[in-house]
């Protein structure tokens, strides 16, 4: 899929060369340790830098430009995987074949060097309202999860079960270390993300890779840098409580439960822990949809993840808040079918049939085949959908079992509306 | 079969009207895995006021049932299609809008299979009192599950605001009091009057070859049997000019307001290229108001009354339609009267000209481009087109004929501020309680 041009040591770029889109796809991963402090520094980087530039002093002129390159998308997120914080620079621009012009390619490239080595500095500094403008834009980021229930409450769960853990620091850090962030702290940061952080480029269209690689080469100046992060998994802590009911002013009850599991995506055992999710609650043809959702008519949204990286088994649920402890017993009850191995040969083709068409279907966007690349490079040189497929091929119900008699639950996390029941 | 081909977009639509009505679209996409198809009626909450097939007299619906039927088209005598589907590696879905309801599915295998487990699901009701009073407790949860979200109260807030007799202005899923109403007996009414082939829609984008995709449709559907076509009556109510509320605030668990700005356009009984040329000129114009080149955008977020939850927005459908401006701020009256003054401005001096316009334009025709990238885009938006009489692949040549008095004639439309509303959203107090 993807052809690799090393191009300085912790530096690589991978070209996936395809008539299949009418776009070309660029994204440039800078890869940094998770830290609250880092996530939080890296995420006032991010904005700052697609705010604006030398060249573009204002967000207008930013935003002008890449009109002109036909609607040209750039933005700059920071997210997370495992222990690894990563700001990603994400451009999507038109294939000029389809357009009159011609010349947008190196243009839209050209963009990309302005915004990450051109930025919008003075005195050294970044310029200090728009620092102040987008600090203020990232607290105000953190404070809107609130606002999404379902959200609010997986978030809360995790500050509770797993405090100063890789799973629950949020890619975008916390408000008060946002609010401690200085300019120069900002400028270290932005120094060290170009010449520390491994990178990953990425390319997906109708382009030459050789021609990309020379052109990083060329320009972008990248030099050789060593391997920072160390290895996942961070051991996971049991916690204090296990199980919590908090109240805010809703209708809807809020059921997260977290379960630990010794599987993660680098164990040989993953494949068995994807089809052990997606037999009990990935799906609408898996246990918790079919009895739940279906039979008890109880709940419009219940299903279960698998966060790999982390070792963590999911399980949410919309409920009326009365419902609550026999919502989790009739959870655990479908959970206990797994362990005993209570599937159905259909049950367990369909979730391999499932899960196959996933990774197929997500292959067929320009964004899935990098994140997916992105993922496996570290178990496999090449991937490709068959990696997977043939391993959940060999997967028995056995396995699967065996897999779930690994869960542990470790908290219940209720958000409740009715703040009368407090005592019940 | 037509075949009609986009030579720019390098793009192939196979289209033909089947015997029975059906109009059915297939878009080859090369390279491309998945399949994804879409069976759409041109049937939504809308449509509560109506004649049933073979009768006379008009009858009202209780609100929420078009969403109602869509959850009920899944069960069968035998079992949940979505099992069906499962062990066909389909990944299947429905979703029910004001004017359509869509059912759906993305697969990388047995296509034919699952084109035909579409067909059958849909064209073959099963409803029984039990099934439908079971179904009353998951929509129900559904109903709470939006009750709870902020953005979905906001959206529906302004339309509420915008619309005093339109049914638009009823809630898709209807109420948990509503839904109560529904029996067995309207859902086949409701079913038998807008599930006629003739009133529906199937496309299907991706991995085929058009010539036997077409044949093994029309096999499966000649030997079903439908009742001729009939013209559906449906029954809409005046809507005057003016909105029906100019201001409402709601208290919710937030924390911080939210606001929407309305506007409820002049002329709303457009269709075809009229249709598709007013869309895009109001989008361009609003683009150039409201969008992240305007001095508007400028202020608003550098004074922070605004923050990356802004959103501004142009819709139409054939006798209903709206602008939405509006974000999560702490200033809800600065981004009003900020608001209000653009559009004031605008009214007074048209401040836009040509190279605005071609910016915005390359801007439009780009992600117009990116958007052709995603089957489901496809799908979806060619559906929604056609029942409206337009074509999806004329959005390119249509922008490139655009000039800048078209953005202002469309403009014009919605400059009146009888037409204009606001709907805020606001903390609970939580001292107050």
């Amino acid at each position: 899929m993807f052809e690799t041009i090393n191009i300085a040591k912790g530096v690589n770029v991978h070209v996936n060369e395809t008539t299949q889109f009418k776009t070309i796809n660029f994204s440039i991963k800078f890869k940094d340790k998770l830290t609250k402090e880092k996530a939080s520094a890296r995420s006032i980087l991010a904005n700052v830098l697609q705010h604006s530039n030398e060249v573009y002093p204002s967000h207008t002129a930013l935003r002008m430009v890449l009109d002109d390159l036909y609607g040209t998308s750039l933005y700059i997120d920071s997210s997370k995987r495992g222990n690894e914080h990563v700001v990603t620079l994400n451009v999507e621009t038109v294939n000029d074949q389809y357009l009159s012009e011609k010349g947008v390619l190196e243009k839209v490239l050209n963009l990309m060097y302005i915004v990450l080595f051109k930025p919008n500095f003075e005195n050294g500094l970044f310029k200090d309202s728009i620092f102040a403008r987008e600090k203020n834009a990232i607290i105000q980021r953190i404070e809107s999860v609130f606002d999404e229930k379902t959200r609010y409450a997986q978030q809360r769960m995790m500050e509770l079960a797993l405090p100063n853990h890789p799973a629950s620091i949020t890619s975008n850090g916390t408000i008060e270390d946002v609010q401690n962030v200085t300019n120069e702290q900002l400028v270290a940061e932005y120094k060290e993300m170009l010449t520390q952080n491994e990178i990953e480029i990425y390319a997906v269209g109708d382009v030459k890779p050789e021609m990309i690689a020379s052109y990083i080469r060329e320009y972008f100046h990248f030099k050789d840098r060593e391997k920072t992060i160390a290895a996942p998994p961070m051991e996971l802590v049991k916690p204090e409580q296990s199980r919590v009911l908090e109240y805010e002013d809703m209708k809807q009850g809020k059921l997260h439960m977290a379960f630990f599991t010794p599987i993660t995506f680098r164990d040989e055992k993953f494949p068995v822990m994807q089809l052990m999710n997606g037999v009990f609650g990935g799906y609408a043809h898996s246990k918790l949809f079919v009895n739940i959702r279906e039979k008890e008519s109880m709940a419009y949204y219940v299903s279960s993840s698998f966060a790999s990286q982390f070792g963590l088994m999911f399980v949410l649920a919309g409920i009326d808040s009365k419902l609550e402890e026999k919502a989790v017993s009739l959870i655990l009850e479908q959970l206990e079918e797994v362990k005993k191995a209570n599937i159905s040969d259909v049950e367990l083709d369909q979730t391999k049939a499932l899960l196959t068409n996933q990774l197929k279907e997500a292959l067929d966007s320009a964004r899935g085949q990098i994140d997916i690349y992105d993922q496996y490079m570290e178990l496999t040189e090449s991937f490709e959908p068959e990696y997977m497929i043939n391993k959940w091929k060999n997967v028995t119900k056995e396995d699967i079992a065996a897999a779930a008699q690994e869960l542990s639950l470790e908290m219940t996390y209720f958000l409740s509306g009715k703040e009368d029941e407090k005592d019940a | 079969m037509h075949k009609v081909e986009f030579e720019q977009l390098e793009e192939t639509l196979f289209h033909e009207k089947l015997d029975n009505g059906l109009n059915v679209y297939i878009l080859p996409k090369k390279g491309f895995s998945k399949t994804f198809a879409t069976f759409t009626t041109k049937y939504g909450s809308i449509d509560n006021h109506f004649v049933p097939l073979g009768e006379t007299e008009p009858v009202k619906v209780p609100d929420g049932i078009a969403h109602f039927l869509e959850h009920k088209m899944f069960e069968k005598e035998e079992g949940d299609v979505f099992q069906e589907f499962s062990k066909q590696g389909a990944s299947a879905n429905a979703f029910t809008s004001f004017t359509r309801t869509a059912y759906l599915f993305s697969a990388t295998g047995e296509i034919d299979k699952n084109v035909k487990t579409l067909l059958d699901f849909v064209q073959s009701p099963y409803f029984t009192e039990k099934t439908v009073e079971k179904e009353k407790g998951i929509i129900a949860q559904e109903i709470t599950m939006y009750d709870d979200q902020p953005d979905w109260r906001l959206y529906f807030g302004i339309i509420e605001n915008l619309y005093k007799n339109h049914p638009v202005k009823i809630d898709i899923a209807g109420t948990v009091e509503s839904i109560q109403d529904i029996t067995a007996e309207h859902l086949y009414t409701c079913y038998n009057t807008f599930y006629h082939p003739s009133n529906m829609v199937l496309f299907i984008v991706g991995n085929v070859d058009p010539d036997q995709m077409m044949e093994l449709v029309k096999e499966d559907q000649a030997q079903k049997s439908f009742e001729e076509p009939t013209e559906i009556k449906r029954i809409y109510p005046d809507e005057p000019k003016e909105v029906a509320i100019k201001e409402r605030v709601l208290e919710m668990s937030v924390q911080k307001p939210k606001v929407f700005y309305g506007i409820k356009p002049e002329k709303l009984d457009m269709i075809g290229p009229d249709m598709l040329k007013h869309e895009l000129s109001a989008q361009l114009a609003y683009e150039l108001l409201f969008g992240r080149t305007s001095d508007f955008y400028h202020h608003a977020y550098e004074n922070d009354w605004i923050d990356e939850s802004y959103s501004f927005d142009y819709s139409l459908e054939n006798g209903f339609g709206y602008a939405l401006i509006g974000s999560d701020t702490h200033k809800p009256e600065t981004l009003i009267k900020e608001i209000k003054h653009t559009l004031q401005n605008a009214v007074e001096k048209w401040p836009f000209g040509q190279e605005d316009l071609d910016r915005v334009r390359r801007k439009k025709i780009g992600f117009f481009l990116r958007a052709l990238n995603s089957p489901e885009y496809i799908a979806n938006q060619f559906t929604h087109y056609a029942f409206n009489e337009m074509n999806l692949f004329n959005v390119v040549p249509v922008l490139e004929e655009l000039e800048v008095a078209d953005l202002q004639n469309a403009f014009a439309l919605v400059s009146n501020e009888s037409q204009h509303s606001i709907f805020t959203i606001m903390p609970t107090n939580k001292d107050a309680q």
